[in-house]
């Protein structure tokens, strides 16, 4: 199984949260193919907004970083984790920077999806997605649901699905490695 | 009223968002429509001022674009940098959320992510306005942008008297949430003949890109 971890960590000393990540790498078996991308150590730069990727250079960002590393590992992946801290209540500017981007990987044209609009597929296979997140001092329910709702949303825009969220404090290395290798 | 706009697009100044939010301070100020403070997060240099005017105001207004169902990286950014600064007395704190999608259904799951995010600084909530269909109307002739810009400039109006959304104009932006049946088999029928995606494929072919429109460049 091919799967991705975008860390979205941004404190560049060892943590909890990286001791975790590092962990649970070393926990999957030689069968698995795993890309960790750390990304607070990546060259990336912020989406513009200026539809390159969409109506210039199809399917490819203006960007000369490292992003497209990014983008090739993700819809080539069966299941990408998104791993983050909460900060201030969501994952970290450092995901959402790469999360933009990954618009490249859709098509502008719309499709009725459920009754609403989306963007069609530029791909025929998108992968699953799970969410492991590390709580602030004041998360709570409402914060899990929020960071929940967001993320199927911005699955269901992925033609995805998000498979689980969890908690570093609360679930174990092995639950979420199982978690993420039965999706 | 100590007012200070911040603008969240990662286009800044040639944002769609700077569209309406000049319409908006037309109506807060028609004398002197420049004289509010308005922050461009995309210039990422000033982050320091951003905050100290944080601090120093005592309403704000953020408008930021949807990008992936949320708020881009840049805004997210912002959200960190104000977070950690220690409350300053009492503020209050207001939304606007535009997004291409041209129902507004998709920026509404924001919303309580917002309303959370105002509890936690320490200040009154104001609502979030929310747009869809928002993208394109740089290219749009007047008669198209007539009425939102109206409603923009209203918006201005009554925040400028009362310090407050008007609920009126909040529930009319937010229209369509949802297309009708009828409306969504007239959308499949533009979509499927291409003439719904007009404004791509117009500036695909401006680029010369057209043919490439389909490209998968990391694969199947």
């Amino acid at each position: 199984m091919k799967i991705t971890i975008l860390n979205g960590n941004m404190n560049p000393q060892p943590d909890v949260f990286s001791n975790y990540i590092e962990n649970l790498v070393a926990y999957f078996d030689a069968n698995h193919n795993i890309n960790l991308f750390n990304l607070n150590q990546m060259d990336l730069r912020y989406c513009t907004g200026c539809w390159n990727c969409w109506w210039k250079t199809p399917g490819l960002c203006i960007h000369q970083d490292d992003g497209a590393t990014i983008f090739s590992a993700v819809i080539n992946a069966d299941v990408v984790l998104f791993a983050s801290p909460i900060m201030a209540g969501f994952t970290t500017s450092a995901l959402k920077k790469i999360t933009d981007r990954l618009i490249v990987l859709l098509h502008p044209y719309f499709d009725i999806i459920n009754g609403e609009t989306h963007h069609k597929k530029r791909y025929n296979h998108y992968p699953r997605f799970g969410v492991l997140l590390e709580k602030e001092k004041d998360t709570d329910a409402e914060d899990l649901k929020i960071i929940s709702d967001l993320y199927e949303r911005f699955a269901f825009n992925f033609h995805s699905e998000i498979s689980f969220v969890k908690f570093i404090e609360t679930s174990t290395i092995e639950e979420v490695a199982n978690g993420t290798c039965n999706l | 009223m100590e007012l200070v706009i911040y603008n969240g697009s990662p286009r800044a100044k040639k944002s769609n968002s700077k569209l309406l939010m000049d319409q908006f301070l037309q109506g807060f100020n028609p004398e002197n429509p420049e004289a509010t403070t308005v922050h461009y997060l995309a210039n990422r240099k000033n982050r320091e001022v951003y905050k100290t005017d944080y601090q120093r105001a005592d309403t704000i207004i953020l408008i930021f674009p949807l990008y992936c169902d949320s708020m881009p990286g840049i805004v997210k950014e912002f959200f960190e940098d104000i977070y950690n600064l220690p409350a300053t007395g009492s503020k209050k704190i207001g939304f606007i959320v535009q997004s291409g999608f041209p129902e507004a259904i998709h920026s509404t799951y924001i919303e309580a992510y917002l309303q959370k995010l105002a509890k936690r600084l320490k200040c009154d909530y104001l609502g979030t306005i929310i747009k869809g269909g928002v993208e394109g109307i740089q290219m749009m002739p007047p008669a198209m942008t007539r009425k939102l810009f109206a409603n923009f400039n209203l918006l201005g109006q009554v925040f400028a008297k009362e310090g407050r959304f008007d609920a009126q104009i909040q529930a009319k932006l937010r229209m369509p949430l949802k297309f009708s049946p009828l409306r969504l088999m007239v959308n499949r029928m533009l979509n499927f003949t291409g003439i719904g995606n007009f404004y791509w494929n117009i500036n695909l072919k401006k680029n010369k890109a057209y043919q490439q429109r389909f490209d998968k460049p990391f694969g199947d």
